[in-house]
Formats: structure tokens, C-alpha cells, sequence
């Protein structure tokens, strides 16, 4: 197994390293903790829903890979819930756009914990009953989520920014879409993606490295790294809709106002620190933007913004709750138009840099956040300390660079309006 | 691990949670205050006030880029309901000095600049500023407005408030939309005051060390104040044993309807005399192994969540759980008759020691978090013993079977509480 330790300046190393299988492995020692988190996902999710292995085209499901994540818990031997509750493990999954994660968290019995993760992940067991009877438990999810205004006003806005990418489409898919589901297409799903090749184990805490190195050298199984490829249609660069809009019950309009930004390839660490700067220098809580936007009574304290980026989507998103989301959304598009022109206070921008510096020392207090950020490591191939690498040495050039990516024509405002009386 | 309390005044006290494995170092101000209808409201706003603004930040922008220059320190505020008080918290973390890059006394900046939101607002002949007053209400009005669009947070919120209408705990913890609206520069100051005179307060330090003079200058601040009528966190009546269920159902344009079941129980009370009902509650609902999760959901596929928890200071015990209207009833049958196997005793063993092994395994990782550990010792006031999370292990591991039954035993059905969508048939 090829194995490397590697140092940051802030008193942590890690090891990663790569199984003969292709999987990566990345490990953060932190003998001074009680408990330990553990991650071994898969890079599949819900955009993964047309792929091609060796010459053969496949087209599944919507939420096939949600309810994959569901079933893989039963196998042959017993649901991994009833093993995990043996050793007093908490253990959970999710299913996102680009990966699917399965993890827990224990102080006590880890080297057991991990031998339960490695052997029901790496052993699916799909049947006619067990489908059908997720299909009800799953269903029951879909509709909470049709209840969830904040669920809702993302989507409805993915669905108008995205004419043909798959990002548009619900994670869990639809009642409709699930029916379709069955055994065999699992199995083909899972013998696809769940390749070592395609996988990754993260790990943080009170762990030995080279302990547990020994046991996944033994414990993955044999398998041809396969070639997979992600079939994606083409997008274009504008937005399928720059308005939509749906009436549930809220109190008070919610929205998300999201940029399409162009797509040539994933961003970079760098490309994702300047972003993040520009976020913060547009609309954080020191910027003029939010101080007249809180003043003006148009936000309050649930307005907030991200960079949203996976495999052929990026874009930038602000949402919250506001009286008058129309007005939010012009407002924004004049603060970037303004600083455009007028560039960014360095003292501002020295600000929001010193304070993204230590968000990101502070994530290192918790080991479920260093094992999120392994996933991203293994996802884009990037070290842990590249954010701050990146953060001590970013200058406001770059960061102003990334501005001209953001073009008010291509623009989405979701919003989810109250209930009209009856 | 000894914490002990430092005594700075007529209840006001330290305490220095001594955690050597973080990055930070955190501080809380937390103020007790008794529940009740015609104070919670404008209470509830002082956290948030105090921490957007202050003497020497009379701009929330102002406040913002000062904590960004101390690489990105969070000040943090929250009510709180803490049996049948108001725990109002203020808490600033940030980075250890040894990371800044020009070896600044951030924690120490931190810790006064804390002290100075709390002491030093920005007010001014016997007011705080209108337009502060106006923004801090505004905020909390569409936030309580805007509880309805978290339907199981709205759905077990409206369970509480039926289940304890009339008593201090049935109050929503922020106040309703009216008492905010009732609330002036000139009340919200005399709010204050009330605080810094008659809360009972706990100041917590989590981290590596207590910043240089800070229990010493807490002392000096709460000198100069004329503390009375301190709050006495003990008074907290429990959940009362109803003859009869109520039951209260709510239409809306919903999907899937909620359904939240309250239950009293005869135990109650602080941590020793209430485990059992901790770990009954675990076993009844709490993590994949439970008897909800197993029963309601894998075996019936009736829902895709049903859980049980407990409020064990005030003897409660919640399930909740997202089904469709025509399953409402084979739902709440099914969880009723778990309870009476619970009662029965016809858990199986390993069940019973799945949550034991879960519930250590909950109070370790207390020691990985600094703000769970901070709120751990923010909700241990009552107990004179200030039981840690690993002595709490130690009471767990000598629970028996029979102790879960005996809790069990006296669970009884409060108050069903049902959010169905409109088009339903009430079941």
C-alpha cells in the first residue's frame, strides 16, 4: 500500500494512503480525543444517473442512489443497524448530488465498528420484499421533504437554473420514479460505483494509523479497478428560468437567488477560496450590502450564501427569509455592479480573510468536520491544508479575478410565497 | 476531571471547564430567570441585543469586522427553556493566540470584549437605542412567525405549549408575537437591569485556560450592582399524570401530517433520580435499535421517522413521527402498545444493552465538543454535585432492567397532538 504523512503548520499531520484495490485512505491521529468518525463513501450520487462502462450505456432511476444507500444497511447476515447497536456505535449514511457516505461515530471498539462498515458496505443484498418495503419507508421521506420550504426553494431553483444537467433532480427522486427501482438495477448500480476504485475511507480521532491500515489491506475485496464514465447533457450557460415561484405554508416569503457560473472544469482549492472571500465582501455581516439589507428590514439572521460546485454545476447561492426577496435579489446584483467598478476595501478584505483563517483552525476541533473534509480531499484530489495554504497567501487581485464570473443575466430567484388565505 | 465553582457574588458564579484538546477557547454568560408570560418576551430579545451591538460597536457592522479581525471569533446568543426558567446565553469563542499570525492576546480580547457586550450596551438615558430595539424585534417576530415552516419542530412545539397550557413551561420560549410587539427601548432596558440584579448567573470558561482576570473582573462588574431577589432555578414543577388524553388536531396545507404524543411520568427530576426513565426513553425511541424505529418503521414502513425523547427535569416524554392521515391511528396504536411492552418488560436484553453502550457513548463525545460540553454544565445548575459526563457513565452502567420498567411503568399518555393535512380525514 502506498502510504505518505503529511504536515501542516498548525501542529496536525495526517496519512494517506492507497490500497492495491485503488481506494484511498486518509487518517488524522487525534489520541487525545474519547471518540473517533469514520467515513467510507463512494464518489455516486444523484447526477450519476446515465453512465457508461466499457462501451455499455446505462440510464437508471431518479433517487437510485439515495435508495441504494438505504438498502445497503440489510445484507445477508443482518441489518449493520443491529451490529452497530452491539457496540454502541452511532452510525448513519447520506446521499448527496455527487457522493454517497456511510459513517459512524464510537469512543469505544473502533477496530470492531470499522470491520462492520468494511464488510456491509462491501456486501449488497437486494431482494423483490426488501425493495418494496423501502419503497413505503423512502416514500414517506420524499413527502416530508415536499413539505420542507427550505427543500422546496432549492430545488424549485435548481430545477429553473439547470435545463438538462441531472443537479436539477431531487436527491430521493420521486414516488413515481423510485416504483421503478428494483433489484437488478441496484446490483448494477452498486457493482458500478462501489468499485475501491471509485471509494474512499475517511477516518479522525483516537486512532492508531497504522493499526488500521493493517486491517483494510486485508479487508477490501478483490476487484478490477473499473473506467466509469459519467455521461452528462450538454448545459447550457444560460438559465432555463430566471423567476419561480410556489405557495406553501410559511409565514413569510423564502427565497434562494443563485448565479449560474460557467463550468469548464471543478474549481480549484484556490478558485473555491476566492469565491468564498467574494462572498463574504459582498454580502457577509461586515459588508455594506448586509448592513443596509438588515437596516432596510429585507433580511434577518437566517440570510446566508455558498458556492455550489460538483461535477458540471457551479454556481453561487444566497437565500433566507425577507419580506421582499425581489428587493434582496436587485440589491445584490447592484452591490456586485458597484464593487465591479469601485474594487473592495483592504481592510475589509483583510478582515474576512483573518476570519476565514480561523473558522477553518477552528474546524479541526471536530472530528466528524476533519472527516468531511478527507471526503473532499478524496473527491477532488486535494490536501487537507491546501484551504489554509491558500487563505494565508490569496491577494485581493485574485479574488476581484473571480468577480466577472458572476453575470446578472444568468440569474434564478426561487421563492416560496405564503399560503393565500381561503 | 474536577470542575470546580468559583463563587464571584450573591448567585453569580464561575466555572472553569479545563479541556486542553481544542483550538479555542470559549466563554458563556448564562443568566436564569423564572418563566413567565408577561417577561419572557422582552427577556428573550437581551441576548440578541447585546451581542449585535454595543457601547463600543454602537454598529452591528462594526461589531462583525471586530470579530473577523480576531481570526473569525463567533459570538453566539440563545434563549433557552431550562425547566421553568429562561436561560439566557451569550457565549464568544475563539482561536488560541498560538495561531494568529502576528501573536495577538486574542483569547483574552475575546473574553473583554464579552464582558463589555454584556455591561456596556448601547444605551443611553435609561433606553437602548430605538433603532436597535426595532431591528432586534423585527427578527424575532419572523422568527417566531417563522417557526411554521419547520413543520416537526412547529408540530412538537404545539404539543408542549397544549400539554403544559397555563403552567411556566408552556410558554414559548421567545414569547409570542404580541409580547414582542409590547416591548420598548425603555423595557428592554429595565429587562436588563433585571437581569444583571436578579438572574441567577453561571459564567463558563471551556478551553486550556481562564483568560488572565477574567472571574476577577465578572467580581469587580457584579460589585457595583444591586443584586436581589436572586431566580431560584430549583422551582420546576413536573409533568402532572392526566385521567383523561387530550387531544388536539390542527389542519394544513401540508403533505404528510405529524403527529406528536406527550406522555408525564412519575419520574422526574435531576440527573441520579431519573436516569432510568433516560434510558427507558432510548430503548422506547431513541436510536435504530429502539422499538419505534424497528416496529414502526422497518417492520410497518409506516414512516420514515418515529422517535422518543424525554425532558426529564420536567418528567416528559415525547414521540414524534411524520405519517400519512390514514396511517395516524395504526401508528399511535402501535407506539402505545410498544409502551406496553416497555411496561411489560418485554424488551429484550440486547436492547437494553445497545442503549447503554449508546448513551456512554453519547456522554463521551461530550468531552470532543466545547459547546456541548459548555451546554452540558449550563443545564446542571440544580445539582450541587455538578456530575460530569463521565460520572453520569458510571450511573448508567448501574441501571438495571427492573429500574427501566419501574420508569416505564410510570409513563402515561398526556396529550396527542396532530398536524393533518388539509384534504385529511381526522383518524
Amino acid at each position: 500500500m502506498l502510504k505518505e504523512v503529511i504536515h501542516g503548520d498548525i501542529g496536525e499531520s495526517y496519512v494517506k494512503a492507497v490500497h492495491s484495490s485503488g481506494l484511498k485512505i486518509y487518517i488524522l491521529e487525534k489520541p487525545q480525543y474519547n471518540s473517533c468518525y469514520a467515513i467510507f463513501g463512494t464518489k455516486y450520487g444523484s447526477i450519476d444517473t446515465t453512465f457508461s462502462v466499457n462501451g455499455e450505456t446505462t440510464s437508471v432511476p431518479e433517487g437510485i442512489a439515495h435508495f441504494l444507500e438505504h438498502k445497503l444497511f440489510e445484507s445477508e447476515d443482518g441489518d449493520a443497524f443491529t451490529k452497530y447497536a452491539k457496540t454502541g456505535a452511532y452510525a448513519n449514511a447520506f446521499t448527496s448530488f455527487d457522493k454517497t457516505c456511510y459513517l459512524f461515530s464510537c469512543s469505544n471498539l473502533f477496530y470492531e465498528n470499522l470491520e462492520i462498515l468494511l464488510n456491509f458496505v462491501q456486501s449488497p443484498y437486494f431482494t423483490k420484499e426488501t425493495v418494496e418495503k423501502e419503497q413505503g419507508i423512502i416514500g414517506q421521506e420524499i413527502r416530508m421533504y415536499d413539505d420542507s420550504p427550505a427543500w422546496r426553494v432549492m430545488f424549485n431553483m435548481l430545477l429553473s437554473m439547470y435545463k438538462n444537467h441531472p443537479v436539477r433532480i431531487d436527491i430521493a427522486g420521486t414516488t413515481d420514479s423510485i416504483a421503478n427501482i428494483d433489484a437488478d438495477l441496484l446490483y448494477k448500480c452498486y457493482n458500478t460505483f462501489y468499485n475501491p476504485s471509485n471509494m474512499f475511507l475517511c477516518i479522525a480521532g483516537n486512532v492508531e494509523a497504522d493499526k488500521i491500515l493493517k486491517m483494510v489491506e486485508s479487508g477490501i475485496k478483490e476487484s478490477k479497478p473499473l473506467e466509469i464514465e459519467r455521461i452528462k447533457p450538454e448545459e447550457p450557460e444560460e438559465v432555463l428560468k430566471s423567476e419561480v415561484s410556489q405557495n406553501l405554508a410559511v409565514a413569510q416569503p423564502m427565497f434562494c437567488f443563485g448565479y449560474k457560473l460557467p463550468y469548464e472544469k471543478m474549481p480549484s482549492v484556490k478558485d473555491r477560496v476566492c469565491i468564498e472571500i467574494l462572498l463574504e465582501v459582498i454580502a457577509g455581516d461586515c459588508s455594506p450590502l448586509y448592513k443596509k439589507l438588515m437596516n432596510e428590514g429585507l433580511i434577518n439572521d437566517d440570510f446566508s450564501f455558498e458556492h455550489f460546485c460538483g461535477d458540471g454545476y457551479n454556481a453561487v447561492i444566497f437565500e433566507g427569509d425577507s419580506c421582499d426577496p425581489k428587493a434582496v435579489a436587485e440589491e445584490i446584483k447592484a452591490e456586485i455592479e458597484r464593487i465591479k467598478n469601485d474594487g473592495i476595501n483592504k481592510k475589509l478584505f483583510s478582515a474576512i480573510r483573518s476570519g476565514l483563517y480561523g473558522g477553518a483552525i477552528r474546524s479541526f476541533n471536530s472530528v466528524e468536520s476533519c472527516a468531511m473534509q478527507f471526503v473532499d480531499c478524496a473527491m477532488n484530489d486535494i490536501s487537507l491544508f491546501d484551504e489554509l495554504k491558500y487563505l494565508k497567501s490569496v491577494t485581493m487581485e485574485s479574488v476581484l479575478k473571480r468577480l466577472s464570473l458572476l453575470d446578472s443575466e444568468k440569474t434564478v430567484l426561487s421563492v416560496i410565497n405564503p399560503l393565500k388565505e381561503d | 476531571m474536577s470542575n470546580k465553582i468559583i463563587p464571584l457574588n450573591d448567585g453569580v458564579e464561575g466555572l472553569f471547564i479545563q479541556n486542553n484538546r481544542f483550538n479555542t477557547t470559549s466563554i458563556s454568560f448564562n443568566f436564569y430567570l423564572p418563566m413567565k408570560k408577561s417577561t419572557v418576551a422582552v427577556n428573550a430579545l437581551l441576548p440578541f441585543i447585546l451581542t449585535s451591538c454595543g457601547k463600543d460597536y454602537p454598529d452591528f457592522t462594526a461589531l462583525n469586522l471586530k470579530l473577523n479581525k480576531l481570526y473569525g471569533a463567533r459570538l453566539d446568543a440563545s434563549c433557552e427553556k431550562y425547566g421553568d426558567c429562561q436561560l439566557l446565553r451569550m457565549t464568544i469563542s475563539v482561536i488560541d493566540d498560538k495561531f494568529s499570525f502576528d501573536s495577538d492576546s486574542l483569547v483574552l480580547e475575546a473574553s473583554e470584549l464579552l464582558l463589555k457586550l454584556v455591561f456596556s450596551p448601547n444605551v443611553e438615558n435609561g433606553e437602548f437605542a430605538v433603532n436597535d430595539v426595532e431591528r432586534e424585534k423585527r427578527k424575532a417576530i419572523e422568527h417566531i412567525r417563522g417557526e411554521i415552516a419547520e413543520k416537526r419542530v412547529y408540530a412538537k412545539n404545539r404539543m408542549i405549549s397544549e400539554m403544559f397550557v397555563g403552567t411556566p413551561y408552556g410558554i414559548p420560549k421567545c414569547g409570542t408575537v404580541d409580547d414582542v410587539m409590547a416591548v420598548t427601548p425603555r423595557s428592554l432596558y429595565d429587562a436588563w437591569q433585571n437581569m444583571l440584579e436578579t438572574a441567577f448567573v453561571r459564567v463558563h470558561v471551556v478551553g486550556a485556560a481562564v483568560p488572565q482576570r477574567l472571574f476577577e473582573n465578572i467580581k469587580e462588574k457584579f460589585e457595583g450592582i444591586n443584586r436581589h431577589d436572586i431566580t431560584d432555578c430549583k422551582v420546576c414543577k413536573p409533568a402532572q399524570k392526566s385521567d383523561k388524553v387530550n387531544t388536539v388536531f390542527e389542519k394544513m396545507d401540508v403533505k404528510q401530517g405529524k403527529i406528536v404524543m406527550g406522555f408525564s411520568s412519575d419520574m422526574y427530576g435531576d440527573d441520579d433520580l431519573s436516569l432510568p426513565l433516560l434510558v427507558m426513553c432510548d430503548i422506547f425511541g431513541g436510536g435504530p435499535y429502539s422499538r419505534l424505529f424497528t416496529n414502526v418503521r422497518e417492520k410497518m414502513s409506516l414512516c420514515y421517522y418515529c422517535a422518543a425523547t424525554s425532558v426529564r427535569y420536567k418528567g416528559l416524554l415525547m414521540v414524534d413521527s411524520g405519517v400519512e392521515t390514514e396511517n395516524a391511528k395504526k401508528a399511535i396504536d402501535e407506539i402505545l402498545n410498544q409502551l406496553e411492552i416497555m411496561k411489560k418488560g418485554e424488551f429484550l436484553d440486547s436492547e437494553f444493552e445497545s442503549s447503554i453502550k449508546s448513551i456512554c457513548h453519547s456522554m463521551k463525545t461530550y468531552y470532543d465538543s466545547q459547546n456541548s460540553l459548555d451546554l452540558w454544565y449550563a443545564l446542571k445548575i440544580n445539582n450541587r454535585n455538578l456530575y460530569s459526563p463521565e460520572d453520569i457513565i458510571e450511573m448508567i452502567k448501574a441501571i438495571t432492567k427492573e429500574d427501566v420498567i419501574y420508569a416505564a411503568k410510570g409513563v402515561n399518555l398526556h396529550t396527542v397532538y396532530k398536524l393533518l393535512p388539509k384534504e385529511g380525514v381526522i383518524c
